[in-house]
């Protein structure tokens, strides 16, 4: 019987794209290894903690759903890879059985980054709107 | 014997029916019966769950809440979970 399984993943807010693709294909990896199969990778992006962990203050939430026939070394093999004490990015993770036939989805909380613009960020989003022109109107010239 | 046992009713007994009759029926379960409500209920939904807490991060009692036993009993195992994650606070500074 397949059962599918979804794991949440706390990591320092200082993740980098590359890290976290990294971190995505090594997951696969070890699903696939185990001849499971990938459901959903997602980031759910940047969030203020409810409490300080590792002296953050902030961290990055990923949502992996994934499926597997014989799950037990697998489930082995991500516990060691989301090890806290042998991963720098990963600060807590949760692996939690779902019901197969239930639906997938879910309600989570808003990200900082989807909330709309606040004082100490107003930097970052005029300077990344210019870049949006820029390209813009390299487009529009072309 | 019947008027002795009459006579016998109990404080919390009389405050129930108080109640009962006081405040306009008694507490109700918001999730029973209501599947659409309760399917609400999991760790990832942290901003529902913060209605089920107080001021200071304390999961509230059923008894405030009304909600029934079954599922008080799934409301805080998914907030023990949210905190474990980092999405809910153990508990809030007294600021």
């Amino acid at each position: 019987m397949v059962k599918r399984y979804e794991a949440l993943v706390l990591t320092v807010p200082t993740i980098t794209q590359d890290e976290a693709k990294n971190l995505e294909n090594q997951v696969a990896r070890l699903v696939a290894d185990h001849k499971g199969s990938l459901v959903s990778f997602e980031r759910w992006g940047k969030y203020r903690l409810a409490y300080e962990i590792r002296k953050n203050d902030y961290g990055v939430y990923f949502l992996i759903r994934f499926e597997a026939e014989k799950p037990h070394a697998l489930l082995e093999d991500l516990k060691h890879l989301f090890a806290v004490k042998l991963n720098d990015l990963i600060m807590r993770d949760m692996v939690t059985v779902l019901n197969p036939k239930g639906s997938l989805a879910y309600n989570r909380p808003q990200s900082l980054d989807e909330i709309p613009v606040r004082e100490s960020y107003v930097s970052d989003r005029t300077e990344s709107a210019e870049d949006m022109s820029e390209e813009e109107l390299e487009i529009e010239k072309d | 014997m019947t008027k002795k046992i009459k006579l016998k009713i109990s404080a919390r007994l009389l405050k129930k029916r108080v109640r009962r009759q006081g405040f306009g029926g008694g507490k109700h379960c918001r999730f029973a019966n209501n599947p659409e409500q309760a399917a609400l209920i999991d760790y990832k939904n942290a901003t529902f769950l913060r209605g089920f807490l107080t001021e200071r991060g304390k999961i509230l009692p059923s008894r405030i809440s009304g909600t029934s036993a079954r599922y008080q009993r799934l409301l805080a195992q998914a907030i023990r979970k949210a905190r474990v994650m980092g999405l809910l606070p153990y508990s809030s500074p007294n600021n």
